[in-house]
């Protein structure tokens, strides 16, 4: 049997409705149960429950043979997995976002601009090639607020609709990436059960294909 | 008299530092003497190599620059911690090669220490055991390798590991001039994400058949048959001549009756390192990554004035002893002698020992 982390949060009902239509449904309803294991109805893959922060780790550590993760959260911890496939749901975009008015007021200065995220990596890595000085402000919700008050002059956040930033008054400055859910695969599962990997690979490519046809 | 204010945190190591003791390490030595033993058995002699060096020596390998541990001596000079035994292996075997041209056999032990990030178990410090053959010339070398490898791991009871061999020759082809140090595009191969390989391709203005051989990589993986498969998409020189290559060292695989039965990976791509041909990494079930790897590396020994093809790889002691399966030790139980007995109790462990038994000798009622 193959384990599969799944994080729990916004996520999790896109995946079971995935997981049921490409022929691996729960044996129990993943956003009610209090379970952390709960085995699919087919018997061939185990569901891991975990924070989303935390289902990439247990894959890279081999605990979990697959996973399911959100891009965003992949680009933000950089593991050493596989990603062989965009399940295609769960899509939002990764932002640069502010005042409207703020890249004109910093055009024109030396000093750091400060930057508030829940994907520090993320905003250092983008300032950092741009050239751009800069402190970044991790922050653990509620981003938006620290562009509202000055904490930071941008934040690099997830965008669903924008309907958050429209109602604080803040705009996108700068689209980093598409993100979505994606299948992340344990590099040493992939080759040393490579026939049990591979079939299941390829039972999601089919329901991902199916969904978008 | 001992100083009593030792703090708890004053005991800790450095995070990422090596530390087994106990029926662990005993697992390990097993591990390392059993590797030690069957490559003396195809003529490998040890090589003690130095434990830092000049920073030049560790260039072209697979730490980066930053991952490296530096510091400086007596007289000011900058040196380097071993980050890499094959690249070290090569300036000593360079020394003796230089004096006369010859096949060497050659095997080591030890750590290297390179930063790892936290995902990697934020490992520091690395034990190896492992071996390079230099002036190995042709396929024969290559496949022989991959039989050491596996007579190691059929000795230590994991038979079930799986070899993955791949081709630097091959992706290299694929990429071009143009893709070969596209860092994203290298990365997107390595994580296997066709989506993304497709949109790199396109984004930098490769052709439609390179987009299309490149997106093909992640799916060109598993048995013999994948090479045939990426004749059919591959049709530049340096690709067939890879996959030529390929196809020889599986018939000869399976002509010698070596019991080695590798998947073939041909997407398989390493960032910054010497290998110019064939290349493996070794997975097993209970492990999440690799127990170790190899592969060719005929261009290593250029930056040495020398023309020498070489093969050669390494085990991960820690990962291959995690590997291993748990049974109970088959050493005979220790004769108890009690150390408050003092000479004769000593004098009744020397007559053990001379007779060949385990002896504990400790304080306390027999």
């Amino acid at each position: 049997m193959l384990r599969v982390a799944l994080p729990t949060g916004r996520i999790l009902k896109d995946a079971e409705r995935f997981l049921t239509a490409a022929g691996y449904a729960p044996a129990e309803n993943l956003a009610a149960t209090r379970k952390l294991l709960v085995p699919s109805q087919c018997g061939r893959l185990e569901y891991l429950l975990v924070k989303p922060v935390d289902a990439p780790l247990y894959v890279e550590q081999g605990l979990a043979e697959l996973g399911i993760s959100g891009k965003d959260t992949l680009m933000e911890l950089a593991p050493d997995l596989l990603e062989p496939l965009d399940l295609g749901f769960a899509r939002c975009r990764m932002v640069v976002a502010g005042r409207p008015e703020i890249r004109r007021s910093l055009d024109n200065t030396l000093s750091p601009v400060r930057v508030a995220s829940k994907f520090p990596r993320v905003a250092r890595l983008h300032f950092e090639k741009r050239g751009i000085p800069h402190v970044v402000f991790k922050l653990s919700g509620s981003v938006e607020i620290g562009a509202v008050l000055g904490l930071a002059h941008y934040i690099v956040d997830i965008v669903e609709t924008g309907t958050t930033l429209r109602e604080n008054g803040l705009v996108v400055h700068e689209e980093l990436a598409q993100c979505s859910a994606r299948l992340v695969i344990n590099r040493a599962a992939h080759y040393s059960q490579f026939g049990a990997v591979g079939a299941v690979i390829a039972d999601f490519a089919r329901s991902t294909e199916n969904q978008h046809a | 008299m001992a100083d009593t204010h030792i703090r708890s945190r004053d005991l800790a190591f450095a995070p990422g530092t090596e530390l087994v003791f106990g029926p662990q390490a005993a697992r390990r030595t097993q591990v390392s003497d059993t590797i030690a033993r069957v490559s003396r058995g195809w003529g490998f002699t040890d090589i003690v190599l130095p434990s830092f060096d000049d920073r030049r020596t560790f260039e072209g390998g697979e730490a980066h620059d930053a991952d490296l541990y530096r510091f400086m001596d007596r007289e000011g000079r900058w040196l380097t911690l071993r980050a890499d035994f094959t690249l070290i292996a090569a300036k000593a075997l360079a020394i003796e090669l230089r004096r006369e041209l010859r096949v060497i056999r050659a095997s080591y032990e030890g750590r290297v220490f390179r930063f790892q990030a936290a995902g990697h178990g934020a490992r520091v410090e690395q034990s190896q055991r492992g071996l390079e053959w230099v002036n190995a010339r042709g396929i024969v070398h290559d496949a022989a390798a991959l039989c050491i490898a596996s007579e190691c791991l059929s000795e230590l009871g994991l038979k079930d590991a799986t070899t993955v061999v791949g081709h630097a020759g091959f992706v290299a082809a694929a990429l071009g001039d143009k893709g070969k140090s596209d860092r994203a595009l290298l990365e997107a191969i390595d994580h296997k994400n066709a989506a993304r390989i497709k949109e790199l391709a396109h984004r930098r203005g490769l052709d439609e058949q390179r987009t299309a051989l490149l997106a093909e990589l992640p799916s060109l993986c598993g048995g013999p048959d994948v090479i045939a498969r990426a004749r059919e998409i591959a049709p530049m020189l340096s690709a067939r001549h890879a996959l030529d290559e390929l196809e020889k060292l599986s018939q000869m695989l399976r002509e010698s009756g070596a019991g080695v039965a590798p998947l073939f990976d041909l997407g398989e791509v390493r960032q910054f390192n010497y290998y110019s041909g064939m290349m493996f990494k070794i997975y097993h079930p209970r492990v999440g990554d690799d127990l170790g790897g190899g592969g060719r590396y005929d261009r290593l020994f250029d930056r040495y004035g020398l023309d020498v093809p070489a093969v050669g790889f390494g085990f991960d002691l820690a990962r291959v002893t995690e590997a291993m399966p748990r049974t109970e030790s088959g050493e005979a139980a220790a004769v108890q002698v009690n150390a408050k007995e003092g000479a004769v109790a000593l004098r009744e462990a020397l007559a053990l020992r001379a007779a060949g038994q385990a002896v504990s000798l400790a304080e306390g009622k027999r």
